[in-house]
């Protein structure tokens, strides 16, 4: 069950090539797609975790929730914040991370992946 | 080209792999595309005769010449961004490629082959200008290689024995430009004509004596001529010390081994750069960023990024930017957006190899134009690094991914804080003499979280590695200003298990009239700083003014309400006065005296989930008044005993999983949460310049992810 690291907070099972939890384990679903489909996802105000210093309802040193949105995106196993977005409301999610995992597969075969995973 | 790179598809009828402008009388893009020049017969006689071991000694001693040179400018020089490290000295190979880099500022340094080779080939078999030793050249067009207008740059052939064997260049921040707002920077700036000084190749100076017409013409062009000239003559004196110390190695090791020392520097560094590129995973990687502003107006723009990684090369691509807009300077150009990320690849992408243009050979970078990243050359663009720098962040971003999983993970962290936000002062200053810059406190920005560890508080300038605040005092003579505080500031870095560090903040006040101010920005609502795996962004970082004040009666009676940080000011407003909370993308202003400015450069973002941070880091940062205790109760979910002030251990065990319930309860599976993202759409007002939505380039698109065009 070759488990290679990829982020802070998912592995890829090269067996059968899926995304997990480095956290919890959980599946989060194949790793030739993107692992955000596999995610709770969650739209929410900016305002809600950077605060609002000044009065000013457009320009206060927090974000303005109508121009940007905060796109978290949790582990269905253990509600862990794997990755965010900041983006204007209704602008596509960003397939950020799209392997080659043919390639991951034949690194790990000739021993020049770094570091396998599991839960931390 | 491999399997993944030819899986792109780009948009038909844009380009990609050079500028959207053309030749012109002293400029030629074609030369700026140009990748590492191919050894000449004199360098590759160098290049064989020199070994390995041999190669590593001069490097030292190049790297030696480069760093003295950097003092002997900041030490000669009287302009503010100088002075603390907003500058750049480099010896280039004898073809004109940059083989060694000082820092201040690494991309300075990649751009300024252009003007060089432009002498190569079309000045030094001119019978009207020709090449010798001690010519020096002066250049600042961002068409011919330049950044923007205010970065000024010189540059001198190096001749041994009748032959060129390189190169001696140095430059940077000179504040004034002859523009139409002080200080060069110029928000409302549409067209390049409004930017001041345009010099392509211009020689200035002949056997290291500059020319008294020509130093007439620049001084008559500025309104600052003393300070103009001063730094001028500090250019000239460096790139001197630069030739005077590389002719000295050239004595000893003989010509050929100079010239093929260089060359090979940079034959070496390339292959370094893709031995350590086959140690990632292959993929594509994205990064999207936006912008708030334009220069001239509100408006939402887009800079995405793809990085292809295959085997041991990468393929940067800016594609579906928002189109020119005409409105304002923030335009980039193909090569400022090359260069530019010499800045996140030298310091952490490719850290511990050798800072040169080497390292660039195995990156392909397509940009598409024209557009606001790679524009065309009448469009203003004196903001160029805006649009230059968040394609560096996106590349941090997707950079610190393909790190992760190697043994290079010491690289990983969140982008270094690039808010846009700057004020340029003008005026008389203490001395009698008229100046415009900025001050040291934007050489102070915060880091962004590392994967181990938190970004350091006020850790240096984005541009430049080495750069340091200066002294206040000094500071307070040089500007028509006066500072009233610096600090390290409450709730203003980007949070997570490692947060992200603080910027230097300054408070500062006209003590006069006849003090003038330039804000120029973006990143209003917005910010550029992003988090990494979960961890927030550092915060927006709009103009904050205060005008018509009493914090002159204040301070004479030493006012204990008297708070001079961002925080307390916005927060308690105990100054009488008025207001302005603005964009930071306005023109230039008269200030009266009393009128304050609250200023930082911005904030680092942070790393991992904020319910990873250790509680006792969190009430270290409460004390430290780095960190709110409302933050540290909503946004950290820890809960500090009032009765012994140290963290409740049970309590915050119980609110990290009451919090934990809450984001079950608000995520959604993706498929239910697309649907209803996808069908919401920012006001129209907001996408003026943005091109159509979502994707600029296209008329319709509606894939949930932005790339997928299959």
């Amino acid at each position: 069950m070759p488990r290679i690291r990829i982020t802070e907070y998912l592995d890829i099972e090269l067996d059968d090539r899926h995304w997990y939890c480095n956290r919890c384990g959980h599946d989060i679903g194949p790793a030739d797609r993107p692992y955000k489909e596999g995610c709770l996802v969650a739209d929410r105000n900016p305002q809600d975790v950077h605060p609002v210093l000044a009065p000013h309802k457009e320009y206060n040193f927090s974000f303005d929730p109508a121009w940007v949105r905060l796109i978290e995106f949790y582990c269905p196993g253990c509600s862990t914040l794997i990755e965010n977005e900041y983006l204007p409301p209704g602008h596509p999610l960003t397939w950020d991370i799209e392997l080659d995992l043919d390639d991951l597969a034949r690194r790990y075969a000739a021993g020049a992946v770094a570091e396998t995973g599991g839960s931390a | 080209m491999g399997r993944l790179r030819d899986s792109i598809r780009l948009h038909d009828g844009l380009i990609y792999d050079r500028h959207a402008y053309g030749k012109a009388p002293g400029r030629d893009p074609e030369l700026l595309i140009r990748s590492t020049e191919p050894p000449s017969p004199l360098e590759l006689a160098g290049m064989e005769s020199i070994s390995m071991v041999d190669l590593e000694v001069f490097r030292h001693k190049m790297n030696s010449i480069v760093e003295e040179a950097r003092d002997v400018y900041m030490s000669l020089s009287i302009s503010e961004g100088i002075i603390t490290g907003d500058m750049n000295a480099t010896v280039f190979t004898p073809e004109g490629d940059p083989a060694v880099v000082a820092t201040g500022i690494f991309f300075h340094s990649l751009l300024n082959y252009g003007p060089i080779k432009y002498v190569l080939e079309y000045y030094r078999d001119d019978p009207t200008v020709g090449l010798r030793d001690g010519d020096v050249y002066f250049f600042n067009d961002p068409t011919c290689g330049g950044v923007h207008t205010f970065d000024m740059f010189v540059f001198a052939p190096i001749f041994f024995e009748g032959e060129l064997i390189g190169w001696a260049e140095v430059g940077g921040h000179q504040g004034e430009c002859g523009s139409i707002s002080p200080g060069g920077f110029s928000p409302t700036a549409t067209t390049r004509w409004e930017e001041g000084l345009h010099v392509h190749a211009l020689r200035i100076a002949d056997n290291w004596e500059l020319r008294r017409d020509i130093l007439d013409f620049f001084l008559n062009s500025v309104r600052n001529p003393f300070v103009f000239a001063s730094d001028l003559k500090a250019r000239v004196a460096t790139v001197q010390r630069i030739r005077d110390r590389v002719i000295r190695e050239a004595e000893r090791r003989g010509k050929e081994q100079v010239a093929g020392g260089l060359r090979k520097i940079l034959s070496v560094t390339a292959d370094l750069a893709r031995q350590r590129l086959l140690q990632l995973n292959d993929g594509i990687y994205r990064n999207v960023m936006f912008n708030d502003g334009v220069g001239n107006d509100s408006g939402l723009v887009r800079v995405p990024t793809t990085v292809i990684k295959e085997g041991d090369s990468l393929t940067v691509l800016v594609q579906g930017v928002s189109p020119e807009n005409n409105r304002g300077p923030q335009h980039s150009t193909w090569h400022l957006m090359k260069a530019s990320m010499g800045v996140y690849l030298f310091t952490y992408f490719f850290r511990g190899l050798p800072a040169n243009m080497g390292l660039f050979d195995p990156i392909e970078v397509l940009v598409e134009g024209p557009s606001i990243a790679n524009c065309s050359a009448d469009v203003a663009h004196g903001e160029g690094t805006t649009i230059s720098a968040m394609l560096v962040q996106n590349v941090h971003v997707m950079g610190s991914k393909m790190l992760f999983g190697s043994e290079h993970r010491l690289g990983v962290s969140a982008p270094f804080a690039r808010n846009v936000t700057l004020y340029i002062q003008a005026g008389t200053n203490s001395y009698g003499y008229r100046t415009a810059n900025f001050s040291g406190a934007a050489n102070a920005a915060g880091q962004g979280a590392r994967f181990d560890l938190d970004g350091e508080h006020a850790a240096g300038f984005y541009w430049a590695s080495f750069t340091d605040a200066g002294e206040v005092e000094e500071s307070d003579m040089r500007l028509p200003t006066v500072t009233l505080a610096r600090m390290i500031d409450k709730d203003f870095h980007g949070f997570g298990k490692f947060r992200g560090g603080t910027p230097l903040m300054e408070v500062s006040m006209a003590p006069q009239g006849g003090c003038q101010m330039t804000s120029r920005g973006g990143s209003d609502r917005v910010s550029h700083n992003s988090g990494l795996f979960g961890g927030y962004a550092g915060p927006p970082n709009p103009r904050f003014v205060i005008r018509g004040t009493n914090a002159l009666e204040m301070l004479a009676d030493s006012d204990p309400r008297l708070k001079f940080s961002q925080y307390a000011l916005a927060k308690e407003q105990a100054i009488e006065g008025e207001y302005i909370f603005a964009t930071s993308s306005a023109a230039t202003e008269d200030f009266q005296a009393g009128d304050i400015f609250v200023y930082s450069i911005s904030a680092g973002g942070g790393y991992g989930d904020v319910l990873e941070r250790e509680p006792e880091a969190v009430l270290e940062d409460v004390r430290a008044e780095v960190l709110s205790a409302e933050t540290a109760r909503d946004v950290y979910h820890v809960v500090v005993d009032p009765h012994t002030d140290q963290v409740d251990q049970q309590a915050t065990t119980a609110a990290r999983a009451a919090e934990r319930d809450e984001r079950r309860e608000r995520g959604k599976p993706f498929g239910e949460f697309i649907q209803g993202w996808l069908s919401q759409r920012p006001r129209e007002d907001m996408l003026t310049y943005y091109g159509n939505w979502p994707e600029p380039r296209l008329e319709s698109y509606d894939k949930p992810y932005w790339g997928q065009y299959e």
